[in-house]
């Protein structure tokens, strides 16, 4: 089963206000740097981006690299100026995006 | 009548050692819990945990058997004036890979760099001007309780994990010691060091990676398991069936003759109703102890202990705790009584109340759930002593005891610790 992101990040706002989100991702992270118990290296295996979005628009976005270690967790700030809904997609190396959405009402 | 017949029956059964099963899920809120009884709770024979260290310290006492060798009476009389390398001493009583290093407890003068010492014994950076003989200096290493009865330092001679003339190499080095020690930064200084606060919120699941069992936990329970039933067969409503339960855990259990904990109790119930296999210390039976304690959050814990039987679990559970085990020869009351409110090297020691409620717990050194259980066997690996199985009968006795300890304190788990 693949493990949930976590978010946080207020319901409600008044209009204009900025925001703080925090987002993580449970993840391992592998940088291909590692060496199993043999002697052969881990193969490199992490989330290489990850995006946000406000009513499909681009908000806040990251290129991640292996020197970020397991569940990268990111905080940023956004402006609110209506209702609408948050997406963030994390892409993992191999292929795999993985998406949730969180909803804010504006007043 | 009808309960009685059935418990008859079943011991009967058991005593055979054929596999039991008690059905009815219907009455048994009223009745007991059905519980499975014919096999253990975890794996047999017990394995130590890969990554731990290994090392067989059968000679020494654990909780289940007193073979340690008695302490000597008299100090021992050294023939000849010691001989000692104070360089080679300086390296010993600074490593931790031999007794664990003099300076977790002490803090030596220069010694390790005055790196992070703890102040669980003295501080001996003048000990070499407090005129004490070198044969009062190797007794106390070799075995301090000619001196002291009550002592907590280990009998690093008596208990083989120095040698003579390593003995005499440390007590050359501590008779070059007439300086107060020289600390880089006041954290080093155990006396400065401000006491450990926790202030990461332990249910938040963006700073716990505890609570991400939850999620798991809640899949499990309604997942169908062999029988073709799930947890939520029985307990539709998880938040309003547990709501204090895990609060009231461990308890004197009569039909097994011992104390049972949160997660044998899943483990045992769970091979009986559902026939889900989750033996302790395997990652389902860890994911839903979190969350049988969870589903209490907040519930003071309250053991029961009205029968005398559980008085005596308790009383036993005591004893436990003040018992010497293992090479290194410590009692929990050592650490988390004598030498509470103490640094053993940069890692706080609490006293005894406290150090159940937040069990099980994510580790953060470790990114692992420790249940209490685990948490006793790494304590006895730790000092040395060989660990018992997660449930063993002395573990169900020292946890009642422990958790009688800690009555009154509200429950929050996960928690998450080093």
């Amino acid at each position: 089963m693949a493990e949930k992101p976590r978010l946080k990040l207020p319901k409600e706002a008044k209009k204009g206000a900025v925001i703080e989100i925090k987002t993580l991702i449970p993840h391992a992270m592998q940088t291909g740097l590692v060496k199993d118990k043999d002697g052969k290296a881990i193969p490199r295996k992490i989330i290489n981006k990850f995006t946000a979005e406000f009513n499909g628009k681009p908000v806040f976005s990251a290129n991640i690299e292996p020197a970020v270690a397991a569940n990268p967790y990111l905080q940023f700030t956004a402006k609110v100026e209506e209702s609408g809904t948050f997406k963030f997609s994390w892409t993992d190396d191999d292929g795999t995006v993985t998406t949730a959405e969180e909803q804010i009402t504006v007043s | 009548m009808f309960r009685s017949a059935m418990l008859f029956t079943a011991a009967v059964v058991a005593a055979a050692g054929v596999f039991v099963r008690l059905g009815g899920s219907v009455a048994h809120a009223q009745t007991k819990a059905p519980l499975e009884w014919g096999e253990d709770a975890a794996v047999r024979p017990w394995k130590r945990y890969q990554g731990w260290p290994v090392r067989g310290e059968s000679k020494f006492s654990t909780l289940a058997k007193l073979v340690s060798p008695p302490p000597a009476k008299e100090p021992r009389k050294l023939g000849a004036p010691l001989a000692g390398n104070a360089e080679n001493g300086a390296m010993l009583v600074a490593d931790r890979n031999r007794g664990g290093s003099c300076l977790a407890c002490h803090v030596v003068g220069p010694a390790g760099g005055a790196d992070l010492p703890g102040n669980v014994g003295p501080d001996l950076s003048e000990i070499g001007s407090a005129s004490r003989e070198d044969e009062y200096l190797f007794n106390y290493i070799f075995d301090a309780r000619v001196y002291n009865p009550e002592t907590v330092m280990p009998p690093w001679g008596a208990h083989g994990t120095f040698n003579d003339q390593e003995i005499a190499d440390m007590v050359a080095f501590l008779q070059t010691l007439k300086t107060p020690a020289v600390f880089k930064t006041e954290l080093d200084d155990p006396e400065k060091r401000p006491a450990p606060v926790e202030r990461r919120e332990n249910l938040d699941p963006i700073e716990n990676p505890g609570m991400w069992a939850i999620d798991k936990a809640q899949d499990l329970f309604t997942q169908k398991m062999a029988s073709g039933s799930s947890c939520s067969s029985c307990h539709a409503d998880a938040q309003a069936a547990f709501k204090t339960w895990a609060a009231g855990m461990p308890k004197w259990e009569p039909r097994l003759n011992k104390v049972l904990g949160v997660e044998e109790f899943v483990t045992r119930h769970a091979r009986t109703t559902t026939g889900a296999d989750w033996p302790m210390e395997t990652d389902n039976n860890r994911v839903m102890s979190v969350y049988l304690h969870f589903l209490a959050n907040g519930t003071p814990i309250a053991i029961d202990t009205s029968s005398t039987e559980a008085k005596a679990a308790i009383e036993r559970g005591k004893e436990l705790a003040s018992r010497k085990i293992g090479e290194l020869n410590f009692a929990c009351t050592d650490c988390h009584g004598k030498s509470a409110d103490h640094w053993i090297r940069g890692q706080w020691l609490g006293p005894p109340k406290g150090q159940y409620d937040h069990f099980p717990t994510w580790r953060t050194s470790l990114q692992a759930i420790w249940d209490i259980r685990q948490r006793f066997q790494w304590c006895q690996v730790n000092i040395r002593a060989d660990e018992l199985p997660p449930d063993a009968k002395e573990y169900g006795d020292l946890e009642i005891y422990l958790a009688s300890q800690s009555d009154g304190q509200k429950l929050s788990v996960p928690g998450i610790r080093h």
